[in-house]
């Protein structure tokens, strides 16, 4: 059997990244504290840095690699470069140190006397560095896998770091642990699923490859029960990775259990993954069943859109509320999934690309509002902050506003895209109901601003940090993309165009 | 095509000027803006004249002549020009206006000059005449309609001139909004003229008719929407009840607004609007209707009134009840309605203007019943009043024997039951005037005094009996200088083109009775009414200082405008308040509720679904499987 | 020359000045406001006197390509519509800033953001009024409402807060369901012309199926329908007008809720002529229902507070100018939008003149006031020239276009319009009423010593009484400008029986 070959530089950005990790353990293991942290964010900046040069070396590319394990088509380049250009920005907010946001030790018990050593050191570990490089690997070659074992590794590799980095919060670490636990049982659950699916579908098609599978539908569609049952399972696997109803319920405890910046970079790196995966399997691979998968997600679309903005409207605490919109726009994005047709491709890439530096940016600002006891994250105590920050308080009003579409805003765009598309597949219910869940979503989005601007502060230690020069950059990019893409957006969507195309056959 | 003037401006612009530059110049005109105003409304009269003898000067058929002033409004083929008419008809109205009104103002100097707010009351004034002048010389509907509301405005300020008196304040809106329900006809009476004609103006709506471009069912349309406006501003039945609260305005105001000129609108509306009614039979019918009703209503209501300002507006009501049904008769009816009007606007404005004389003399009491015995204190007020008197029980040879009986006359000619019907209406009301207003006179000038204490009587100074005299003398001449070889007749005829239909009533046609017989019955009625009413309070008949209440419920009804305002309460006021309420309610309670319900829902949902968020990982992972399941059991039902 | 623009940037620029004024210098905020919004109208008016009043198009176009991947452009133009609309606009804002000297006082934040926002508001309601583009229009549509929001909110009385949170949330539901709509023109189009376009001259090519028409339409006309307001989508407005400052509420009432009306015509009627003929009939009865029910409720509010009482007079108002429209005759449709700028003008007067007695007594309760006739004689003539202009006296302007829009309904709807015309009836009893209970009757006490009109309100009213009484004989003035248009957009309705 001869050995197979492997296209290097296609897959540079994957292996990079994946490199870039195992070095980032070893330095773990054999650098002494004082420069880990140094070195540490060195090296994980620049791995992106050298990532993002090797996506843009192949954007011509169009095939698969890796003995067809690995598709590169412009699809992938758009989301690799995605994710790196988010992964980027939560990285800055990860590498933040004013804010203590990590425990110093994460296998110390919560409340024990090695916790009260380790922070009395003062000194943290660094270890989320290399799990984040991981999790950005794997997030590089989920959206990219072109088998199903592919898939599923790239799947794992993406998610074992993070359901680590859920419990890496330095406050309320009770809380943390617990989440962290649940994404991971859950996490494996679903994976389950997936892995359960992926059988199935090699039993029907007799290989694990995309395009093998795809040929099979095309040659033999209609009722085979190992494709049905493949096709559903698998689904349910990936609604569970985009947090779509029912299967969404982790999401608010692990968002708000979570330490913020690991909150902020799963939100945005996540997404993009998934829904990566979702395109290219649903698209590009299960095409042929559209009209047997095309209701499910409508009704999925639907039924998510209206559970993340009806029970935003019940929540107390910043992090569970933005929470319940992430959960709001993956059911927005799934319209993208509905409308299979190109302009579906496109608006879904460009709505993930506004998305991301948005929700980003949201996340970063909680991390500045602070009291003594850490992240203030109870709506209430966020009164009057009009008063007490004005600037950041309008930023964050520009990022409520962008959540809710509002015009001139990065979010219309990415929702007026996402919505003709589907409009023009004829699925109009679901535009219909977009715009209403739309209506209910601008109601808690607004309730924050008027808390904001119309309450008056209260007198309790709540305070807004002046970010330090890494958190600063993150939120200033993120606010200034999503002003440019909402005012001139035209320059990206010329790219996601010129490379929103899947690799033929 | 007329002749243009291009003076016609000046008789409302003048006016108007005077009234903008009194409302604006502020205190500082207080000294002068009593003169500025009687100035202008006689620099107005004397316009009026010029145009006047210009217009005898020129031949029947063209004495009309118009003025183009710009173009008011254009949509599409709707066009309405600015553009005034001065004709017989308006010629007559502006002569009145203009006369007697200024006559008015010379009054008011005296009778307001104690009156802090003069000024005011001449700019209101002046803004009066200007609307009055702009309502006869509109040569459309629409310019028309302007000074038609213009006139309703200056009412309003004027019966509201002393508002700081809730009661006064009331009256003035009671007034307003009853003009306002003929407005709606005047109104739609535009509408239909201009879908049925293409046109506004008096001069096309009439070719229209002539060309026959309208179904009988228009035309009756436009009639009574025609009509309705008639009846709202002219206070007929069944919107007559806003008169007499009219008289809380100064006297003056009584004399020139709401006897002489305005309340005659209507009679002006449906004269100028003669091409309609001439086809439109059911409306015809319906106008002679309510001029009978009206002059009933008003002469019984008038029997009852011890408020001498109450009584007169009631006969007035009653008077332009006769106008009404007289141009309700046809062509031959139109020129008498004026010649009544013109007589009316003399003898009643000098009664009015008598009885504020008298009022002014008494402490502004207005109630007969605490009068008595005055026409030794005031000789001059008598005398004229008097004059007015004989001049409106229709005695020989005062202005109003002429005009009324006319209208007697052809009443009884409108032929049939008709006219029998008429007939004995109209000579009724003659008996009845006879006697409201021998009552007013035995009340006020003769039989005991029944003064408040403190009550001076002395006779008003010149400034107010010289325009009470002038009156006087025009109630005594008018009805016969305008009778005078039918003059009158003959000055309107080509407007009316009455010529064809025995228009003198004399000779040419068949009459029930002969003229001579008319006028004896006529006058025997004014006798019987005369001598119930010296039965009743003539000489050493004690006149309590209260109205006694052991009275026929039949007087008790007539004290009361005959439930009039009682009526309109039952039947549109408390419905409506109650309505208000109602959907006062619905808005908050309904709508806004409804919109404020569909949030808490959502609410409710919300914490609802909020709750299976549990916290425990067992229930989540049900969740999952309630999905998957729920998939595959979709993905099922798809493929079968 | 990009007229429109300039005229569109001068009050944003300007607002940016007058935030730079530093907060203790208030007195210069409010002066460089009163100048910029003085520049703008004197701007705007020399920009009318080269306006063709032949022509029925777009004027002053201005077309550069934005977001060509989704067919968005940069245009701008006025027909004589937009044109009237806009002055509109640009003479009430300084009126509004000189009457409201001392409005912000007492708001959440500093007096110069006050008048910066009026000034950001200026800006939205020019571009709103010149957009050709739908998708510009929508954008400034939904941009205006920020302004408004903090307005409202930020320095009115009482339930502020409240008020300007119902205000918006009613407002975007309605611009979500435009939007759901300019989705659905993009998308058709996008399969009609080729290439998707949101211009709306090319969007009137599109030949739409009946039951699609039907939908956009409804997207559109709902979203106009709570702009405007009509019964029932109306409740929003008596609580934000009752809550805003009197300044916001005459922007609101004079200017932005036009936006609603200006829309059925522009948008309505022209891209969806079918669907409007269709469903004209519904939109005259909802029409006659709010002039009654406004009618009605400004009378009950005669003994309550006098600002909703103008808000409510204000839907009774706009039910004749959707009349008009949805009579779809010249004459209707003129008088609508000369409605449009009249109600601007005499709504303005009478919520300036509330807002300087509600100043005053401190009270904005009917019943407190009474007998102002004899203490405050000038405050009370405007206030009863207004409200004359309201209750469509003839000879104020008000009267010439409601009359148009009764005369323009009853040429094709005679019942409706006869039943319309008992409306001014009750308008003459909702005027009325309040000004014998406020200005009339005895002087009721803490009435004896409240003050006159001062210079500054003198000069800021003046010139609205003016304009309500020129417009009142020179109406043609303004039809001359109007009727082009309409003639051209009722022809392209050509309705048979039509001659």
């Amino acid at each position: 059997m001869p050995a197979p070959e492997i296209e290097y530089a296609v897959l540079a950005p994957v292996l990079i990244l994946l490199a870039a990790g195992v070095i980032a353990v070893l330095v773990e293991a054999f650098v002494s504290r004082k420069y880990r942290y140094v070195i540490q964010t060195t090296l994980s900046f620049s791995a992106i840095g050298l990532g993002i040069l090797s996506v843009a070396l192949n954007k011509e590319v169009s095939g698969r690699f890796a003995e067809g394990s690995v598709a590169v088509d412009g699809v992938t380049v758009v989301l690799q470069g995605t994710i790196l250009v988010f992964s980027l920005l939560g990285l800055l907010l990860i590498a933040e140190r004013g804010f203590q946001s990590f425990t110093a030790q994460a296998s110390t018990l919560p409340g024990s006397a090695d916790e009260q050593r380790a922070l009395a050191s003062g000194l943290q570990q660094t270890e989320v560095f290399p799990l984040t490089l991981f999790a950005i690997g794997g997030a590089l070659l989920f959206p990219a896998a072109n088998d199903l074992i592919t898939l599923f590794v790239a799947l794992e590799v993406l998610s074992l770091p993070l359901y680590l980095m859920a419990g890496l919060s330095q406050r309320r670490r009770l809380l943390s642990q617990e989440a962290a636990l649940k994404y991971f049982l859950l996490g494996a659950f679903s994976s389950a699923f997936l892995l359960f699916g992926s059988a199935f579908l090699y039993g029907y098609a007799g290989t694990t490859t995309f395009e093998g599978i795809k040929n099979q539908i095309s040659v033999a569609p209609g009722n085979d029960l190992f494709l049905l049952v493949g096709l559903a399972t698998l689904t349910v696997g990936l609604l569970f990775k985009v947090s779509a109803a029912p299967f969404h319920s982790w999401t608010p405890d692990v968002y708000q259990g979570a330490p913020t910046p690991v909150t902020a970079f799963m939100a945005a790196v996540t997404k993009v993954a998934a829904f990566g995966a979702f395109l290219r399997i649903f698209y590009a691979t299960i095409g042929g069943m559209v009209w047997t998968w095309r209701p499910i997600i409508i009704v999925v679309s639907i039924l998510t859109m209206a559970i993340g903005t009806i029970v935003a409207i019940a929540q107390r605490d910043v992090k569970r509320v933005l929470a319940y919109s992430a959960i709001a726009h993956s059911g927005f994005l799934l319209t993208g999934i509905v409308a299979f047709n190109k302009s579906g491709v496109e608006a879904t890439l460009l709505y993930l690309a506004t998305y991301g530096f948005t929700t980003l940016g949201t996340f970063a600002i909680v991390t500045l509002v602070r009291d003594a006891g850490g992240e203030v994250t109870d709506l209430n105590r966020w009164s009057g902050l009009g008063k007490r920050s004005p600037l950041i308080a309008a930023i964050f009003t520009l990022f409520l506003l962008a959540l809710a579409g509002i015009p001139l805003t990065s979010g219309f765009v990415g929702k007026f895209a996402i919505f003709s598309a589907a409009y023009e597949s004829g699925n109009i219910s679901v535009v219909i109901a977009g715009v209403l869940a739309s209506a209910i979503a601008a109601f808690f989005y607004i309730r924050i601003v008027v808390l904001m601007y119309f309450n008056d502060p209260q007198e309790d230690g709540t305070s807004v940090m002046i970010p330090s020069p890494v958190t600063a950059t993150a939120i200033g990019i993120c606010a200034l993309a999503t002003l440019i893409l909402g005012i001139f957006p035209q320059p990206v969507i010329n790219v996601i165009d010129s490379l929103a195309i899947f690799v033929a056959g | 095509m007329n002749e243009t003037s291009q003076m016609l401006v000046f008789l409302i612009a003048i006016p108007l000027f005077s009234a903008a530059l009194l409302l604006l110049g502020g205190r500082a005109l207080d000294k002068v803006g009593h003169f500025v105003g009687t100035l202008a409304s006689g620099a107005a009269f004397a316009v009026g004249v010029i145009e006047f003898l210009a217009m005898l000067r020129r031949a029947p058929e063209s004495r009309a002549v118009t003025q183009p002033l710009f173009t008011w409004i254009e949509v599409g083929n709707f066009n309405v020009g600015a553009t005034l008419l001065l004709d017989q008809l308006s010629v007559c109205f502006v002569l009145l206006i203009t006369g007697v009104g200024t006559l008015i103002h010379i009054y008011s100097i005296a009778y307001m000059s104690h009156d802090k707010d003069r000024r005011r009351f001449f700019a209101y004034l002046n803004l009066f005449i200007a609307a009055m002048l702009l309502l006869v010389l509109g040569d459309s509907y629409l310019s028309l309609y302007v000074g038609w509301e213009g006139v309703g405005l200056a009412s309003y300020l004027l019966i509201g001139f002393w508002n700081q008196k809730p009661a006064y304040a009331t009256a003035a809106k009671k007034a307003f909004v009853a003009n306002r329900v003929g407005d709606v006809g005047l109104s739609l009476a535009v509408m239909i003229a201009f879908v049925q004609f293409g046109s506004v103006s008096f001069s096309g709506v009439a070719e229209g008719v002539e060309a026959g471009k309208a179904s009988s069912l228009a035309l009756n349309a436009l009639g009574i929407a025609l009509l309705l406006a008639a009846v709202g501003k002219s206070a007929q039945f069944p919107l007559q009840s806003w008169l007499g609260d009219a008289m809380a305005g100064p006297t003056p105001v009584s004399a020139l607004i709401h006897a002489a000129t305005m309340v005659t609108a209507g009679v002006y509306l449906i004269a100028r609007s003669h091409f309609v009614f001439d086809v439109a039979s059911i409306a015809q019918l319906l106008v002679v209707i309510v001029g009978a009703i009206t002059l009933l209503f008003g002469a019984i209501i008038g029997m009852a009134k011890d408020d001498i300002k109450k009584a007169l507006a009631a006969s007035t009501m009653s008077q332009i009840g006769y106008m009404i049904l007289a141009t309700g008769l046809g062509p031959v009816g139109y020129a008498f309605a004026m010649m009544h009007l013109l007589t009316h606007g003399f003898f009643k404005a000098g009664m009015f203007l008598g009885a504020g004389s008298v009022m002014h003399g008494m402490n502004d009491e207005v109630d007969m019943r605490k009068y008595g015995g005055l026409r030794k204190y005031m000789p001059i007020t008598f005398a004229t009043f008097g004059l007015g008197y004989l001049a409106i029980i229709g005695v020989p040879p005062f202005a109003g024997f002429y005009s009324k009986d006319k209208i007697i006359e052809i009443a009884l000619d409108a032929g049939g039951a008709k006219g029998i019907i008429l007939g004995s209406i109209t000579l009724l009301g003659a008996a009845i005037t006879a006697f409201y207003m021998s009552r007013v006179m035995l009340m006020t000038f003769f039989g005991a005094k029944r003064w408040e204490a403190g009550a001076h009587p002395h006779e008003s100074p010149a400034l107010m009996t010289i325009p009470m005299i002038l009156l006087a003398i025009g109630s005594v001449s008018a009805g016969f200088i305008f009778n005078m070889g039918d003059r009158f007749i003959n000055f309107l005829a080509p407007l009316f083109h009455a010529g064809d239909s025995g228009h003198s009533g004399h000779g040419e046609k068949e009459h029930l009775l002969p003229p001579i017989v008319v006028s004896a019955l006529a006058l025997t009625a004014v006798a019987i009414g005369v001598s119930i009413a010296i039965a009743k309070y003539g000489r050493g008949k004690a006149i309590p200082a209260v109205a006694p209440s052991d009275v026929s419920l039949w007087t008790k009804v007539a004290r009361r405008d005959l439930l009039q305002d009682e009526f309109n309460e039952t039947l549109f006021m408390r419905p409506g308040q109650e309505l208000t309420k109602a959907l006062a309610v619905i808005d908050e309670k309904v709508i806004d509720g409804a919109v404020r319900g569909v949030g808490s829902i959502t609410l409710d949902v919300a914490s609802g679904v909020r709750k299976t968020q549990t916290g425990f990982v067992r229930s989540y992972a049900l969740w999952i499987i309630v999905g998957a399941v729920g998939i595959l059991g979709a993905i099922a039902v798809m493929s079968l | 020359m990009n007229w429109l623009t300039i005229l569109g940037l001068l009050p944003l620029i300007g607002s940016a000045a007058v935030f730079l004024v530093p907060r203790e210098r208030a007195a210069l905020a409010k002066q460089l406001a009163l100048g910029i919004s003085s520049l703008v109208a004197v701007a705007g008016l020399v920009m009318a006197t080269s306006f063709d009043r032949g022509v029925s198009g777009f004027q002053f176009v201005e077309k550069y390509s934005w977001i060509p991947a989704f067919g968005i452009n940069y245009g701008l133009g006025v027909d004589g519509m937009a044109l009237l609309l806009i002055l509109l606009a640009l003479i009430l804002t300084p009126v509004v800033i000189l009457a409201c000297w001392n409005e912000a006082e007492g708001g959440r934040w500093s007096v110069k953001t006050f008048f910066a926002l009026l000034l950001i508001l200026e800006t939205m309601m020019i571009g709103v009024f010149a957009a050709t583009d739908i998708f510009l229009f929508y954008l400034f549509f939904e941009a205006m409402l920020i302004p408004v929001y903090f307005l409202i909110g930020g320095y009115g009385s009482g339930e502020r807060a409240a008020a300007a949170v119902k205000f918006l949330l009613y407002s975007l539901f309605g611009g979500l369901l435009m939007l759901a709509s300019i989705i659905g023109l993009y998308v058709v189009s996008g399969d009609q012309l080729g290439a998707a376009t949101f211009d709306v001259s090319e969007l009137q090519k599109l030949s739409l199926n009946n039951q699609t028409e039907l939908l956009l339409f409804l997207g559109f006309f709902i979203a106009f329908a709570i702009k405007a307001p009509l019964w029932p989508f109306h409740t929003w407005l008596p609580d934000a007008a009752k809550a805003a400052t009197p300044g916001t509420s005459v922007l609101l009432l004079g200017v932005l809720d036009k936006v609603g009306t200006y829309g059925m015509i522009r948008f309505c009627l022209s891209l969806f002529p079918d669907a409007s003929k269709q469903l004209g009939p519904t939109i005259i009865v909802l029409s006659l229902i709010s002039i009654f029910y406004g009618a009605f409720l400004a009378i009950w509010q005669s003994n309550g507070d006098i600002k909703r009482l103008i808000s409510y007079t204000s839907i009774s108002h706009f039910g004749f100018i959707t009349l008009g429209i949805f009579a779809f005759t010249a004459q209707g449709q003129s008088g609508s939008i000369l409605y449009m700028v009249n109600h601007g003008f005499s709504t303005a007067a009478l919520f300036l003149i509330a807002g300087w007695m509600i100043a005053r007594r401190n009270s904005s309760k009917v019943a407190d006031f009474g007998g102002l006739q004899r203490v405050t004689p000038l405050l009370a003539w405007t206030f009863f020239v207004a409200g004359l202009s309201s209750l469509a006296l003839p000879g104020l302007s008000s009267f010439v276009s409601e009359f148009l829009v009764l005369v323009g309904t009853f040429v094709r709807y005679p019942v409706a319009a006869v039943i319309g015309t008992l409306g001014i009836i009750l308008a003459a009893l909702y005027i009325l009423i309040p000004v014998q209970r406020a200005f009339h009757g005895p002087v009721l006490p803490g009435n004896e010593n409240l003050k006159d009109l001062n210079l500054r309100e003198k000069i800021a009213i003046a010139p609205v009484i003016a304009l309500i009484i020129a417009f009142g004989f020179f109406p043609q003035v303004l039809l001359n400008v109007i009727n082009p248009g309409t003639q051209a957009s009722v022809a392209a309705l050509n309705i048979e029986g039509d001659k």
